[in-house]
């Protein structure tokens, strides 16, 4: 029995539990990637969190999650629901709507480039032709922020989609039936069977799509690369910047475990939600 | 991994659909209705993929062709760069990875799905806690201990983080699957004289298949897409893989759509067709069931 589970709890003490202990030294010295630095207590952890560049990254890691985890949920839940019913090519829509999903982030970040980067981009020029003026989708902060946040949207939802399919599926039509029976209109059908129906699979998938969302960093940094001056950085883009680019091991480690912190403590709420809806 | 876990599951038709859909008139219009919605909404949802196709056969400065449709820049960046070589990386780690973390992860889920000691529950749970830590926590340590063993900017380097990063989720992945196989037939075995260890190869890999696939498809997209530790740990352009290869294709060509996407088009082909044929081993059940069964 213990032969058949030790090769896999090497690797994961090796790849997993091993750095995280010694990222916790890691963030209590001042050293590089070369040296370990000298002991330096909780210094980097009090710095960070007295920087506004940490916060400014904490903010905007809020918003891209909060926004990527409930927007991927409703385009994916509106999707489910739209795909149950039968509609001509229901299977080809389906493969078809896992593309942004399944192409890989560094290809789709590549063409959103060509879609928005500058403003001769066809989603630039088209919003100049609708009346919008020029908007700059990437070199405006705010308007940085809002594209990073759709991006990402576009790139989970198909993960929601599925994951609602799959729980729609299981639910039984008779129960319809019976509340059509008592007079429940569509609406009430839906707040009253569906949702509580999937709730389990949408508690799965939020957490899922939260740990997704905090540790991103392709989706946000092939297409902004953080900026600009910093206004798509997120914290784990803050924290690879401060290793790799500022070579400040300590500081970047300790960002990155305060992430963890936080990213555990959420994901253990939830997880607790999901047992309750199991339970019921 | 940002690179996530991956579910796809080909639903038959539900019954769901005859009954609580389309009866009347007024159900028929609303069907078309409906498909009239969805086909807009999803035309518009694929255009950034259908855009990469486009480009990389339409005629730039490196086609060698003005024509309406060429595939000059493949030619171009098969022959003039080094995407042969990137391609060849990412398949490489890709095989590497599957094989190891499916050979590993199996026989890890199998205790899993059959052991009661607290041993396996407090296992079980570990790799939970372990699937929510930021890749970005171990990749600057691993960075120093790999410099130190000679394993950065090497493919063996990253396929080793590559295995650990996917052995979490793998290990789930293939512990559901196992929870449906009875285990009167691996009982059968014992009786008739098999180790566990017998039981186990003889009676549950055999019965495996979609859930050994299911795992490798997951292991071979986390590996495949990956950009994070591609990006920290390959330094050199022969050592690159397809996404960083890419990515520094992107920034020194950017003005060539048409090489940059044809580049993207190769890097997109293999998960796509491995999608397309293998979706139907792809069960949701997975992950999620075994998240909250815990």
């Amino acid at each position: 029995m213990l032969l058949l589970v030790v090769p896999s709890l090497l690797l994961v003490v090796l790849i997993n539990a091993y750095p995280l202990v010694y990222a916790v030294g890691q963030s209590l010295h001042n050293g590089t990637l070369i040296s370990t630095g000298d002991f330096v207590g909780l210094q980097n952890y009090k710095n960070e969190l007295t920087s506004p560049d940490f916060w400014a990254a904490a903010r905007f890691t809020l918003i891209f999650t909060i926004v990527g985890v409930f927007g991927s949920w409703l385009v994916g839940l509106g999707l489910a629901l739209m795909l149950r019913t039968r509609i001509p090519g229901r299977g080809t829509f389906k493969v078809l709507l896992l593309l942004p999903w399944v192409v890989p982030v560094v290809v789709t970040s590549t063409s959103w480039n060509w879609l928005l980067a500058t403003p001769d981009s066809p989603i630039p020029k088209l919003a100049k032709a609708l009346g919008f003026g020029d908007v700059l989708f990437l070199a405006n902060p705010t308007w940085a922020v809002i594209t990073v946040c759709i991006f990402k949207v576009w790139v989970s939802f198909p993960f929601m989609m599925m994951m609602i399919s799959a729980a729609l599926a299981s639910v039984d039509p008779v129960i319809y039936e019976a509340a059509k029976m008592d007079g429940a209109s569509a609406w009430k059908a839906f707040r009253m069977i569906t949702l509580p129906m999937i709730s389990r699979s949408t508690y799965i998938s939020w957490i899922l799509m939260t740990i997704f969302c905090v540790n991103d960093f392709p989706t946000i940094y092939l297409l902004t690369g953080g900026g600009p001056v910093s206004a798509t950085t997120s914290l784990v883009v803050l924290a690879y910047r401060t290793v790799f680019q500022n070579f400040q091991v300590g500081p970047g480690v300790a960002i990155a475990l305060m992430m963890t912190f936080v990213l555990v403590i959420i994901s253990s709420v939830l997880y607790r939600q999901i047992k309750k809806a199991a339970i019921q | 991994m940002s690179t996530s876990i991956i579910h796809v599951h080909e639903h038959p038709p539900l019954a769901a659909d005859e009954k609580v859909g389309s009866k009347d008139d007024k159900g028929r219009q609303g069907q078309w209705w409906r498909f009239a919605l969805i086909l807009v909404v999803t035309a518009v949802l694929i255009v950034p993929v259908l855009v990469v196709f486009i480009l990389a056969v339409r005629p730039g400065p490196n086609s060698g062709t003005t024509a309406g449709f060429t595939l000059g820049n493949f030619t171009y960046v098969f022959q003039q760069t080094s995407t042969l070589i990137w391609l060849g990386n990412s398949l490489a780690v890709a095989l590497a990875t599957v094989l190891v973390s499916v050979a590993v992860a199996a026989p890890a889920g199998y205790v899993l799905s059959r052991g009661r000691s607290r041993a396996v529950n407090s296992y079980s749970l570990m790799l939970f806690v372990i699937q929510s830590l930021p890749v970005i926590t171990a990749v600057i340590p691993l960075f120093i201990l790999f410099a130190n063993l000679g394993l950065v900017d090497t493919l063996t380097g990253i396929a080793i983080i590559y295995i650990g990063a996917s052995m979490s989720v793998a290990i789930w992945m293939m512990a559901a699957y196992i929870d449906s196989i009875p285990i009167t037939l691996e009982e059968a075995a014992w009786i008739d004289g098999a180790s566990l260890f017998g039981g186990f190869i003889r009676v549950v890999l055999r019965n495996s298949l979609p859930g050994l696939l299911s795992t490798a498809i997951f292991t071979f997209l986390l590996s495949w897409n990956d950009y994070l530790v591609a990006i920290v740990f390959l330094r050199s352009t022969d050592t690159f893989t397809l996404p960083i290869g890419l990515e520094s294709f992107f920034q020194q060509n950017a003005t060539d759509w048409g090489s940059v996407m044809a580049v993207a088009v190769v890097m997109m082909i293999p998960p796509v067709v491995v999608f397309a044929t293998l979706n139907r081993f792809f069960s949701v059940g997975g992950v999620g069931g075994s998240l909250a069964g815990q």
